[in-house]
């Protein structure tokens, strides 16, 4: 309903700005771009495109009106009016994120006319707005509140002290994550631009008009997306704030670290704020190459998992078969003795959560003792290349160059669920950008039209070789990406397809020389890490080991089971949550999650962040790698760093990019990857469906250490069965 | 004469030696309680402190107690029980045995010192949750 072709807005479409924006930016390759304007800002010149607004003339040259209902990500409402300014010689003042400017024109932002405009609306917007700032949750960080201070009338005309008059709304239940204090509400519909056009879920809405206007869900229903939690970022008031964070932090007295978030494979920039050492939030913070602002819900609002079944002290398992509390000199004696006595044959299994330094120490570790059963829980072919040429487990073309595309198939894949902003990027490219998707693989909602191409791995093998009808659009797109599900390569087959994936990428042609067709989209903070630094995917190795000692490092996900190992492997877990990998340990080593650790991971487009140290880590929990920098001294392995520094240095001598924060480095020798990927023997498997194992949103929620610990991630679990109980 | 030249007093201080239980005895006592008072013993608790008083010095220094020997250098005010307590600080000039007015019940508790640096110190348990909840191994 949003999706404005072309020919509709040639066909006489009504036409608002955004839809010129639209047209202007469809036709921009072919026709030659229009003439600058000059406008004048407060007398300052500034040239600007035809069509660009007040609003965006005036950030030109740093002037910024002020607004509640403009943003620059959603459309372009223009019902709060705050942004009125005065437009010299026009009788009314204009409201700036609406109108595009005209040749000459002079914009005044600060004269008489504005201010007396902004004062008017103000008062307007605070004669039904409760007087609720010491007890609202926005307060301190409230736009209405700020701007309040800035352009409202220094007195007040409100004289209704018996409170009759102003205006209240029942609040709504939209679920357990967002609290809504609907009496605050000054309608800038900036929720339900989101809901509509980002989060693609049509579920806000107004009723009624005038005064009498509400925003909500028509009937009281669970707000379903997974993105809902930006929904509180955007609202300018406290109408839309966080039910887990409601009543328990102020701004001003938390602290705010930058970090990344781990528990999916975008590698999301936050914003972790803590107080009296609790993490009280996590906010988005602007990235454009990778989550722009928004966060998904499980980045978001899983933090209270970290605050419970942590591993806050190490353990050994005693005489009787029970784990006892021990202190870190004897429990890092007795590891230390089993390492050294079980020799070479002692093995590692990295799980989604690890960071850069951790894998390193403990690769550099067991290839002294002269071993090297180091693998990743997750795995991956290891056929043809296998890991060894990035380009054949990354997501080439990155996560920002989706939204260029014209054609996106998707190959065993939810994006919606395994990768939200990745999927919000599609969508976006949708919307604006005429982008068609297709898919293979079980049928799943992703909140836009998509051609469904069966789950049937036949259909993978009709494409490769042409036959099927989708092979030509294929070939005829000028911007085509294919992106397969890292899950779909975890099949006995998955060399199989990676290989069918590759050749087709490769005779797959694109406009674009830089263009890289071929993207692997993980599920998993850790694995692009991992393989960089050479762990081998998968655990089959320490299936045939013998081993006598086993090192999980936060490994949960139950891909090795105590029967698959010999009766007298010593197993030692390694990590922060107290999950399936901590039950079926015999020495548990406790270390620091995400927030409580400087750390380096690595994303699914391959660009290495690092994690900031927020609060400490609780009890005797100690940072990873640190922990296995002391248990090498004792085994008599020493590694050769002490300090964080140096230990980067070792990660930048195994690969240069770990270390190079920010950027996302370039893979290449795809027809390399691709010749060596046609040896492999293998053959697809076509009874086998292809299939997904989170396909609706309540599967999403839980799906590691962290948020199956979280309570609020079994809120949400538990609201969205019982939504999908409701007749709405 | 010998009160004169003070010389009286070398006499007392002998004295005292021989009551307090030889040189030794006082040498220790001396380094314990930094001071070798003569004096009358009034009376004994039930803990074995014992309770001098000698009218030859000023008011307020008249009285004192001496703990019992198992307390070592380990001695402190609350050591006294509460009957003698009102004898030692002038509140009372009745000997708690030569008080008829005293209560005594079979449920008044017996008297304990302070356990303050103790492990029998008082702790109160927090009411706040605790901010991380660790992992408990499931039971086998």
């Amino acid at each position: 309903m949003l999706r404005i072709t072309f020919t509709k807005v040639l066909n006489g479409a009504k036409l608002s700005p955004k839809h010129i924006y639209v047209a202007t930016r469809a036709q921009s390759g072919e026709v030659k771009k229009p003439e600058k304007v000059e406008v004048f800002i407060d007398d300052k010149p500034v040239y600007v495109e035809p069509g660009t607004t007040v609003l965006q003339a005036a950030a030109m040259i740093g002037v910024e009106i002020p607004r509640f209902c403009y943003h620059e990500r959603l459309a372009v409402a223009g019902n709060c009016r705050m942004c009125l300014v005065e437009v010299e010689k026009s009788p009314k003042p204009v409201a700036a994120c609406a109108m595009p400017v005209m040749k000459g024109w002079r914009i005044k932002t600060d004269s008489e006319m504005t201010r007396k405009a902004r004062e008017g609306i103000m008062e307007f917007l605070l004669v039904n707005h409760p007087l609720d700032c010491p007890i609202c949750d926005q307060g301190g960080e409230c736009d209405l509140q700020d701007q309040s201070m800035a352009f409202g009338s220094d007195r007040s005309r409100f004289t209704d002290i018996e409170f009759s008059g102003k205006r209240a709304v029942e609040d709504k239940d939209i679920g357990p994550l967002i609290k809504t204090i609907m009496t605050r509400c000054i309608h800038c519909t900036r929720c339900i631009r989101f809901a509509s056009e980002v989060a693609g879920v049509d579920d806000l809405g107004t009723t009624g008009r005038g005064n009498d206007m509400q925003v909500g869900t028509y009937v009281e229903k669970l707000f379903m997306s997974e993105l809902s939690g930006n929904i509180i970022d955007l609202c300018p008031v406290g109408a839309l704030t966080s039910k887990p964070y409601s009543f328990t932090a102020r701004p001003w007295e938390i602290r705010k670290v930058d970090s990344i978030d781990v528990l999916d494979a975008v590698g999301s920039n936050i914003i972790v704020s803590t107080r009296t050492g609790e993490v009280m939030r996590i906010v988005p913070r602007v990235n454009e190459e990778i989550n722009e602002e928004w966060l998904a819900d499980k980045s978001r609002f899983a933090y209270d998992g970290l605050k419970r079944q942590r591993l806050v002290t190490p353990m050994i398992r005693d005489c009787n078969g029970e784990l006892k509390p021990v202190d870190w000199e004897a429990a890092l004696l007795t590891v230390a003795k089993v390492i050294k006595n079980a020799g070479s044959q002692v093995g590692a299994i990295a799980g989604g959560l690890a960071d850069a330094e951790v894998l390193v120490a403990v690769k550099d570790l067991l290839n002294k003792l002269g071993s090297e059963a180091l693998c990743t829980e997750h795995t991956f072919p290891l056929d043809g290349s296998g890991t060894d040429l990035r380009s054949s487990y990354l997501l080439n073309n990155k996560i920002a160059g989706v939204e260029e595309a014209d054609l996106v198939l998707l190959i065993g894949t939810n994006p919606r669920l395994e990768a939200p902003l990745l999927n919000s990027r599609l969508r976006k490219g949708w919307i604006h950008n005429e982008l068609q998707v297709a898919l293979i693989g079980p049928k799943v909602d992703l909140r836009y039209d998509y051609e469904h191409l069966g789950d049937d791995a036949k259909v993978l093998k009709e494409i490769v070789s042409g036959r099927h009808q989708f092979s030509s659009k294929l070939k005829s797109a000028k911007k085509p990406l294919i992106i397969v599900g890292s899950e779909l390569l975890e099949r006995a087959d998955g060399a199989a397809v990676l290989s069918a994936v590759q050749t087709l990428a490769a005779n797959t042609p694109s406009q674009d020389k830089d263009w890289k067709v071929l993207n692997i989209l993980h599920k998993v903070a850790s694995q692009v890490a991992a393989f960089d630094i050479g762990y081998t995917p998968g655990v089959d190795k320490i299936r045939e080991g013998n081993l006598k000692a086993l090192l999980l490092i936060g490994a949960d996900e139950g891909a090795i089971d105590k029967s698959d190992l010999p009766q007298d492997c010593f197993v030692i877990y390694q990590g922060h949550h107290g999950d399936q990998g901590a039950s079926i340990a015999d020495a548990i080593l406790p270390g620091a999650a995400y927030t409580e650790k400087q750390a380096t991971y690595v994303n699914t487009e391959g660009r290495a962040q690092e994690t900031l140290v927020a609060v400490t880590a609780p009890g005797r929990a100690r940072e990873d790698w640190k922990i296995i920098r002391a248990l090498s001294e004792i085994i008599g392995a020493k590694l050769p760093y002490d300090n964080l520094n140096e230990i980067r240095c070792r990660l930048e001598e195994v690969a240069p990019h770990l270390t190079r924060y920010g950027s996302a480095e370039e893979a290449n020798y795809f027809k390399q990857a691709e010749q060596l990927a046609k040896k492999i023997k293998i053959q697809l498997d076509e009874c086998t469906p292809i299939d997904v194992k989170i396909k609706e949103l309540q599967d999403y929620f839980m799906t590691d250490a962290i948020t199956r610990a979280s309570p609020t991630m079994a809120k949400c679990v538990q609201a969205v069965l019982k939504q999908k109980q409701s007749k709405y | 004469m010998a009160k004169y030249f003070g010389i009286d007093r070398i006499f007392t201080f002998l004295k005292t030696i021989k009551e307090t239980g030889g040189l030794k005895a006082s040498l220790y006592k001396l380094y314990r309680m930094d001071s070798l008072r003569p004096g009358q013993l009034v009376g004994t608790d039930k803990y074995g402190n014992k309770y001098y008083e000698n009218p030859h010095y000023f008011y307020g220094r008249n009285r004192w107690v001496e703990y019992a020997p198992y307390y070592g250098m380990d001695y402190d005010g609350s050591q006294v029980p509460a009957e003698w307590f009102g004898w030692l600080h002038y509140k009372t000039d009745l000997l708690p045995d030569k008080d008829p007015s005293r209560p005594k019940y079979k449920w008044m508790l017996d008297h304990t010192e302070n356990l303050s640096g103790t492990p029998g110190q008082y702790m109160p348990y927090s009411t706040t949750l605790p901010k991380i909840e660790a992992w408990r191994p499931p039971a086998k």
